[in-house]
């Protein structure tokens, strides 16, 4: 009867996961709308009328992740900058970076001056990806090449992806090894001189990475930073000392800002006020005359708002007028009205503002094709940014006639306030109309998707009806964690939730272990250590949550505060290498466990293959993170380790994880495929996270003892994936994706490999609470174990379903682009990866003996 | 969010424990004294518990430690005030609640010799009941202070509590939840092995006391539900919200504990297919 009962319910269960996909395609066509672009260069309408150029060749420096106070503050190293900005030199801003901040949607907001889509931080991880250039886009860097002029570029290779063929010299450096704080930079600098004494160039761009690398290893207040900062101020000493003695560089403009900015824990891609407040310095001997120095260095403040704050996107047309350059057509940038006073003629100065103006009412017309900017409004009271654009727009043209018809120099001032007020408004409107959503396939994603969770709601409520408790615990967990999706800050700190739920889970654990043990009669209690397992088996479960949940801070709020991998490890070496021999040892005492495979060369086999992977961890830890290894290990040794050539070894790490798997998998050994499944994950982890698996398989043992019903085994492996996905340090943020062990043996970039190597070192936790949950299913009848995949689509497709929901529902919300959106592509990689590739597939089995 | 997770605990009780305390235990539920004024105070003391929340609020924000500090002698003489008043001191249950229960509890002790001492004679005023419920009464808050309040702070670091700071908080906190769920506990239990394993395993029937001491539990793990939220109110500070939830948790569970419909009743948390599992 059972039997009759199951096949048409899984039918619709496989029916759903099917739906899950289309769910997210569709959704996601109309989330991430393709913007169309103007395309073409820009050119000057009257060339003859153009205002004079102010400067002849830009010296470009952009110094990844430097925050504003980094350069302004009282502590800072950037003493000869902070000269300049006190002798008006060098004008200082703090440039508003808005998310996503990392570094190539960045890159295209400084030289296109317009808003970069959010499908840029995906490009932006897809590094190879060719759709993402821009070559064909109007750039101030096109402008300069149109004018048959030569370009140069040392720096991060991201620039050389974004402009193929754009620089006659260049040589790149890939911003890859994180670790790398000298070399990076070095390779940027011994090329300074050399270009400084050449005449040949127009625009020579430079592009730091060190203090980014420091950013992401040890955060703002390292060891590191200061001397850094002195590094950078020297070679901002180096470039002016040259500008005000070589003859040919009397001409030059040199910008000295930062990409994005950090937060306190050194990363980026979110939007807290650090990471989106770079400094921006525009510097020239010639700005003296301005008259406008400035107080430096000024107290920190915790806004990092710095002097004026001006757009990123502002860089493109300020650049454009001081070069003499048409404004390029995509931008949004407003020209800083700090540099008018650069041009000493009225007629000028309102041309070049008259150019900006056009220009953004071009694209102003393009996004609103139905609105009529004709209609005389300045008398009305403007509704909204659009309505205030097209006020100050009318006023202008009222007073631009009535210039005119005066013919002379009336209203200078007045009309240029009234022409910013425009182009401030107009930026505005702009930026916030970046994307278009496409409502009608927003609406058909989420129908899908509720489609998939009602297909699947029938098998699932069977089961949470035979199941009362922990049925109803995975009921609530599913609402409350579909509430959460619509508060930003519980998607941020979204691991508080599961950590929170896991300690109600454990409790329940503890009661129905307690109460199971009452019920049976003391005659048939067996094994003392097993008993004893079970007695305080949830209590120990919870121990080891705890120390799990220290490992990694993440999330937003409390991302800074100290925790074991990242705070404790550094200063205790020992401690960490002692439990990552602990955690290998294990594996081999797991692996050779009670095998009946041929025992001596089984032993060998599996000796090898341990010693070998934990040598390649040690050398590939001496190479990348060599912090962690300086007390370990005797420095003739680490430098000796340096020398491994880590992609071929990697490779026979890889090749002999393989071969224990296939031996596993021939004698039908779960233990043994399990044990290699371990080890690849724990090649995949970063160091600090390898003696995890000591206390998940501890885990593991305590589940067993507890004799787990079928669905309870479902409940604490879905919880046990979350918990782990975040006490690994993974989080709802871009930047905490982990690509330090994306790499390993792969010595080309290719795109499938490096995905699949970056989802198994971000996923670690959950892929091994896959494999350890079929583990502990395997011993409950069949009927029971059916259960699974049902519960686990039900979970996915719901979590889909409140997740596509709230980004629908927020989509004007201020953190659509910084939290929803991000938390929208890990639903996809937990739904689409996760779920379907590993989750389902590593119980295929129980779904086709039943459809068939 | 806190609507939407419910704890399993909380909605198991009445849903699957249809089946009322069992005859063969010998530790029934523990009900509040027949007399006029335990009856009464009953009521009244959760009210004044909850005023008291409501009106130190702001100072316990404004300085916990000094606020926490200060409260806890008032904190021990309203329950002192409620156990002696209302509950039955442990081994006298029956002096209690009348001749509800038949059974006599079989732990002898002093406290049992002197009980039944003062129900020789005739002369019982308030002042000898007073005076022989103070034994237990001391008894049990020096219990709560030397092992329950210990206990909950591990407890309370367990379940996610900060481990490296916070340290004089963390034990406030345990020692007002001590007061509220382990001192009317160890009031009504003694030191009884039995009754307290049914507690570790959270298998006691429902009354006032073990629906206190749930509730103050339960109410501290949905206090914890506001403190990641990113509206940075002082109040989201550990263990504020923590400790407001005990309260509210205990008031809550202690009314409940009594009502008609979950008196003696127990949670049931031994699943289905469970017991018919094949230990190997």
């Amino acid at each position: 009867m059972v039997r009759v009962a199951v096949i048409p319910a899984n039918w619709l269960v496989f029916a759903a996961n099917l739906l899950i996909p289309i769910a997210i395609l569709v959704f996601s066509l109309g989330f991430f709308p393709y913007k169309p672009l103007i395309s073409g260069l820009a050119t000057f309408e009257e060339p003859h009328n153009a205002p004079p150029k102010i400067f002849n060749k830009v010296i470009f420096m952009v110094v990844d992740a430097l925050r504003s106070d980094f350069v302004y503050s009282n502590n800072s190293g950037f003493l000869f900058t902070q000269s300049l900005i006190r002798s008006g030199a060098a004008v200082p801003f703090t440039a508003y970076a808005g998310s996503p901040t990392v570094t190539m949607p960045r890159l295209k907001a400084i030289t296109t001056g317009s808003v970069p889509s959010f499908l840029d931080v995906i490009l932006n991880i897809a590094e190879s990806d060719t759709s993402s250039t821009l070559a064909h886009q109007d750039t101030w860097l096109a402008q300069i090449k149109a004018k048959k002029e030569q370009l140069i570029m040392y720096g991060d290779d991201t620039w050389l992806k974004l402009f193929p063929g754009m620089f006659s010299r260049s040589d790149g450096t890939t911003s890859f090894f994180v670790s790398d704080f000298t070399e990076v930079d070095a390779n940027v600098t011994r090329h300074v001189p050399s270009e400084l004494g050449r005449h040949d160039w127009s625009a020579l761009i430079m592009h730091y990475l060190g203090l980014d690398h420091i950013g992401h290893k040890s955060g703002p207040q390292s060891s590191y930073m200061i001397p850094k900062q002195h590094e950078m101020d020297s070679i901002v000493t180096q470039v002016y000392q040259a500008m005000e003695q070589e003859a040919h560089l009397q001409t030059t403009l040199f910008v000295l800002c930062g990409d994005h900015g950090m937060n306190d824990a050194g990363n980026h891609g979110g939007s807290s006020a650090g990471e989106t407040s770079p400094a921006l310095l525009f510097i020239s001997p010639r700005f003296k005359s301005l008259g406008t120095g400035r107080q430096s260095p000024v107290d920190a403040s915790r806004d990092f708002q710095y002097y004026r704050v001006v757009d990123q996107t502002d860089i493109t047309p300020t650049l454009a007028g001081l070069l003499g350059l048409p404004i390029p057509l995509n931008s949004l940038g407003v020209f800083i009205p700090e540099f008018l006073d650069m041009w000493h003629i009225g007629s000028d100065r309102l041309h070049l503002l008259l150019e900006n103006s056009k220009q953004l009412l071009r694209t102003l017309k393009q996004t609103y094709p139905n609105y009529r900017f004709e209609g005389n409004t300045s008398h009305l009271k403007p509704q909204n940014s659009l309505g205030k654009a097209h006020c100050a727009w009318s006023q202008a043209r009222e007073l631009l006639e009535r210039r005119d018809e005066t013919n002379g120099s009336a209203h200078q001032t007045e009309i240029e306030t009234t022409l910013l007020r425009f182009l401030w408004a107009s930026q505005d409107v702009m930026s916030s109309a970046a994307s278009n959503y496409d409502l009608r396939y927003l609406y058909l994603g989420i129908c899908i998707a509720g489609l998939a969770v009602l297909l699947l709601l029938p098998a699932s409520y069977e089961v949470l009806r035979r199941y009362q408790q922990p049925g109803f615990f995975l009921a609530a967990s599913v609402c409350g964690y579909g509430a959460m999706m619509f508060a930003s800050s519980y998607v941020e700190e979204e691991q508080q939730f599961w950590y929170w739920s896991f300690t109600g889970w454990a409790f329940y654990l503890h009661v129905r272990t307690c109460q199971f043990r009452r019920d049976s009669s003391p005659a048939k209690s067996h094994k003392i250590s097993h008993s004893l397992l079970r007695i305080c088996g949830a209590a120990a479960l919870t121990v080891s949550h705890r120390i799990l949940r220290r490992w990694n801070q993440t999330g937003q709020k409390f991302a800074a505060e100290p925790d074991i991998a990242r705070t404790y490890f550094p200063n205790h070496q020992g401690t960490l290498w002692a439990l990552v021999m602990m955690a290998y040892a294990d594996i081999y005492l797991s692996l050779t466990h009670k095998s009946s495979v041929s025992s001596f060369l089984w032993c060998l086999t599996c000796l090898v293959v341990t010693v070998v992977a934990f040598m390649y961890k040690l050398a590939f830890a001496a190479t990348e993170s060599p912090e962690l290894i300086t007390e370990f290990v005797p420095s003739h040794m680490a430098t000796a380790l340096k020398g491994v050539p880590l992609i071929l070894y990697a490779r026979l790490v890889m090749f002999g994880i393989l071969l224990l798997w296939a031996i596993g998998a021939k004698f039908r050994r779960k233990r043994v495929t399990h044990e290699a499944l371990t080890l690849f994950l724990v090649t995949q982890s970063r160091v600090p996270n390898i003696p995890i698996f000591l206390a998940l398989r501890l885990q593991l043992r305590i589940l067993e003892s507890l004799n787990l019903t079928s669905v309870e085994v479902t409940v604490t492996s879905l919880f046990m994936q979350y918990v782990t996905f975040f006490a690994f340090g993974g989080s709802n943020a871009i930047s905490s994706i982990d690509l330090s062990n994306a790499y390993n043996g792969v010595g080309n970039y290719n795109i499938l490999l490096v995905g699949i190597l970056t989802y198994v070192g971000n996923w670690a936790g959950p892929i091994w609470w896959v494999s350890a949950s079929r583990l502990l299913r395997s011993r409950r009848p069949w009927d029971e174990r059916q259960s699974h995949i049902p519960l686990l689509s039900f979970c996915v497709a719901c979590a889909l379903l409140s997740v596509m929901a709230a980004c629908t529902v927020l989509r004007t919300h201020l953190f659509i682009w910084t939290v929803f959106s991000p938390k929208y592509l890990y639903t996809i990689s937990w739904a689409i990866i996760h779920h379907l590739a590993v989750n389902l597939l590593w119980d295929i089995d129980l779904f086709l003996a039943d459809t068939s | 969010m806190a609507s939407q997770s419910l704890a399993p605990a909380q909605q198991a009780a009445p849903n699957s424990a249809s089946t009322p305390s069992k005859p063969k235990s010998s530790h029934p539920p523990v009900s509040i004294l027949s007399s006029q004024f335990a009856r009464g105070y009953a009521l009244v003391h959760p009210a004044i518990l909850l005023s008291l929340v409501a009106y130190r609020f702001s100072s316990v924000v404004n300085d916990p430690v000094a606020e926490l500090l200060s409260d806890i002698p008032f904190l021990v003489g309203l329950q002192v005030v409620y156990v002696m008043g209302c509950l039955p001191p442990a081994g006298a249950e029956k002096d209690g609640n009348a001749s509800a229960d038949g059974t006599m509890r079989k732990t002898p002790g002093p406290k049992r010799r002197g009980h039944s001492a003062s129900k020789g004679s005739s002369w019982s005023t308030g002042l000898v009941t007073v005076a022989w419920k103070l034994t237990p009464a001391l008894l049990s808050l020096t219990l709560t202070m030397l092992l329950a309040t210990p206990t909950l702070a591990l407890l309370l670091v367990l379940f996610g509590a900060p481990l490296t700071t916070h340290h004089i908080l963390t034990f406030l906190c345990a020692a007002h939840m001590a007061l509220l769920s382990a001192f009317p506990l160890i009031y009504a239990h003694g030191v009884d092995g039995e009754i307290w394993r049914e507690i570790w395993g959270a298998s006691r029937p429902a009354d006032a006391v073990w629906g206190g001491a749930l509730g103050t539990c339960l109410g501290a793990w949905f206090g914890a539900v506001p403190i990641p939220l990113d509206w940075d109110r002082p109040w989201q500070a550990y263990p504020i919200t923590i400790l407001t939830g005990a309260y509210i948790g205990y008031v809550i569970g202690m009314l409940v504990g009594r009502a008609r419909w979950v008196f003696g009743k127990r949670l049931e948390f031994v699943p289905q297919g469970a017991r018919d599992i094949k230990v190997d």
